[in-house]
């Protein structure tokens, strides 16, 4: 179809009228005529613009140069068929062999004859669309991203509600969290539980409010209004049936405070076990001692004659009976200080003593034990020592103990040194005894409950094996150490240690 | 004669105390709770009380605390005489006025006659 005829005519015709060049070539668009044997007839200056080549370069080449070769073929077979196409994508080759993407709309021409002379094609550059439609395409990916980075936030942030929600929900401590205005904005179940209120009465409500709340006024009252800190304060409420113990903490974020959050501790359990304890204390000692005390007393009666004469041998057994009764009512003191020391109210008084005194007046309540024994005791200090502070009738009972094991347990004319020696931040007391000493498997438990030497018990029944225990936990409620040094046969050493410096005894 | 006022709840502790006191040559009014002995203390006006704590009725310390709300009544010496001896109890023990405080089981009568006399003379 085809024919070398057709082109004069074709020139004839579109290239005749000086508008229609005019237009040709002030076209913003690329515009180029082909022949039907794909010489290129005509090409307008957008043409060469976009493929860098100059007019005369242009004119005369084949259309092939500048495009796919199959896909023109392609683009023209269906012109041919339909007359004209509109929008083929396709790539145009620049003179530097650059592709640049356009869009091809194309028109049959005819000639006078209805043959088909040429093609009038007009390209679209759609580098720039493609450019921009990139950009929407980026752009959306970049807003789906954040998108899904907001949704993980959230979800993230959600998942972060969730987990104080729960610890705050399952928390053995009643919360409350109040706002940056002291409203209150969130009760934990254990807060609403302990309190006996329900959600809807509080919740929101400013501190001056809740101030009329029967059970919340205490409360209210004791952190104020704006809500200062407090750092486990108690309060007892329903008559001492609950009582509670209170921290309040505000949230910061730098110097601004966001709310605050009160911390409810339920310590009326606790409470009630420390009383109890202390009330079976008292009734221990009440019970245990009393029916001892009329042993006592009724055989000293007897011992004194007030309620008659004795035979010689009634009163050997009355001796023996009220030693024994002695000793039961120590073991009961022991058991009981124990009980005490356990209670963490052991030390109570607590002032300045010289320690050579203390020491001096402990021996002096040995005299007699050392006169029949015939022990030698001995007392070697540094002459002037600081005051320190101490429990003066704890620390009496340590050196009573120390005094009481050494005599108790070294061989007649055997000998007791007591030596007081001052460190530099603390002073020593230590005695030494020429005893028994004590076995090395054993020398671990000295300072446990209970604990009595195996060579001792063949030696003597009494002692309640508490004594050790007693000064161990006092010395250490001091603040001070104790220990010993011993050799079976040879002797021991026990020492204890004051501080000379003590701010506060425990 | 000098009136001493036991007040205790435990039968054998009074028959003993009164023995050992009527001895030395003491007039001894007992009472058998803290109602009675407070009572007692009114009408009778002792000389001395022996006072125990753990008592029916009224405790000690509430037997005190009645005592420290008449000024004449205060002016009697008052000597505790208890099993216990909590240093929290003996505090305040001291602080309603108590003028001694024996443990039964750490003292032994001729101690308590010490005490006693030191407060009235013999």
């Amino acid at each position: 179809m085809r024919s070398e005829k057709n082109i004069g005519k074709i020139e004839e015709i579109t290239l005749s009228e000086s508008h229609t060049k005019d237009l040709f070539n002030f076209l913003p668009l690329p515009v180029f005529l082909v022949s039907s044997t794909e010489k290129i007839l005509e090409a307008n200056p957008e043409f060469c613009k976009i493929t860098n080549y100059t007019h005369e370069e242009v004119a005369g080449k084949n259309a092939n140069i500048f495009f796919d070769e199959k896909r023109l073929k392609n683009i023209l077979e269906e012109v041919l068929e339909k007359s004209f196409v509109q929008g083929k994508k396709t790539n145009i080759v620049t003179k530097e062999k650059e592709k640049i993407p356009i869009s091809v709309s194309a028109k049959l021409i005819r000639d006078k004859e209805n043959t088909a002379s040429g093609y009038l094609m007009i390209l679209f550059d759609l580098s720039n669309i493609q450019k921009t439609e990139e950009e929407i395409k980026n752009t959306r990916l970049a807003l789906l991203n954040m998108l899904e980075d907001t949704e993980k936030e959230k979800g993230r942030a959600e998942e972060e509600k969730n987990k104080t929600l729960a610890i705050i929900k399952n928390f053995t401590d009643g919360l409350l969290v109040f706002d940056k205005e002291n409203r209150l904005s969130l009760i934990s179940p254990q807060a609403r539980d302990f309190l006996g209120i329900e959600e809807k009465e509080v919740l929101g409500k400013h501190t001056s409010e809740l101030v009329n709340v029967p059970i919340l006024k205490a409360l209210v009252n004791l952190f104020g209004e704006e809500i200062r800190k407090v750092f486990r304060e108690e309060i007892s409420l329903k008559e001492g049936n609950l009582v509670l113990e209170i921290t309040t903490a505000p949230f910061l974020q730098g110097k601004d405070k966001l709310g605050s959050l009160i911390i409810i501790h339920n310590i009326t359990r606790e409470k009630l076990i420390e009383r109890m304890k202390t009330e079976f204390v008292s009734l221990s000692a009440h019970q245990l001692r009393t029916p001892l005390a009329a042993i006592k007393w009724t055989l000293k009666l007897f011992l004194e004659g007030d309620l008659g004469q004795i035979t010689k041998e009634q009163r050997e057994f009355l001796e023996k009976t009220y030693k024994s009764n002695e000793r039961m009512i120590s073991l009961i003191n022991d058991l009981l200080n124990v009980t005490r020391i356990e209670e963490g109210k052991y030390i109570y008084q607590s002032l300045f003593y010289d320690m050579s005194e203390i020491v001096q007046s402990v021996i002096d309540l040995f005299k007699e034990e050392i006169k029949i024994k015939n022990i030698k005791i001995e007392l070697k200090t540094p002459g002037e020592l600081p005051k320190i502070l101490m429990d003066q009738e704890k620390i009496k009972l340590v050196i009573e103990n120390f005094l009481d094991n050494a005599i108790k347990y070294t061989f007649p004319r055997g000998k007791v040194t007591v030596y007081i020696i001052r460190g530099t931040n603390e002073i020593e007391v230590r005695v030494q005894d020429t005893g028994v000493g004590i076995p090395k498997d054993q020398q671990s438990r000295v300072f446990t409950r209970f604990f009595r030497g195996s060579n001792v018990l063949r030696m003597d029944t009494e002692g309640s094996g508490l004594g050790l225990f007693l000064a161990k936990n006092i010395i250490e409620a001091h603040g001070g150490k104790i220990g010993f040094d011993s050799e079976s046969g040879k002797g021991s050493t026990f020492y204890f240690t004051l501080p000379l410096k003590t701010t506060r005894i425990k | 004669m000098a009136k001493i006022l036991l007040v205790e709840d435990e039968e054998i502790m009074i028959e003993l105390l009164q023995k050992k006191l009527t001895q030395e040559g003491y007039e001894v009014l007992v009472a058998r709770d803290g109602e009675e002995g407070l009572r007692l203390m009114k009408e009778t006006w002792p000389n001395l009380v022996l006072l125990d704590i753990v008592l029916p009725k009224m405790s000690g310390f509430d037997v005190l605390n009645e005592i420290n709300k008449n000024l004449s009544l205060k002016k009697i010496p008052v000597i505790i005489i208890s099993n216990s001896g909590q240093p929290v109890e003996l505090k305040k023990a001291l602080r309603l006025g108590v003028k001694d405080w024996l443990i039964k089981t750490e003292f032994e009568p001729q101690m308590l006659l010490e005490k006693i006399a030191k407060q009235i003379g013999k």
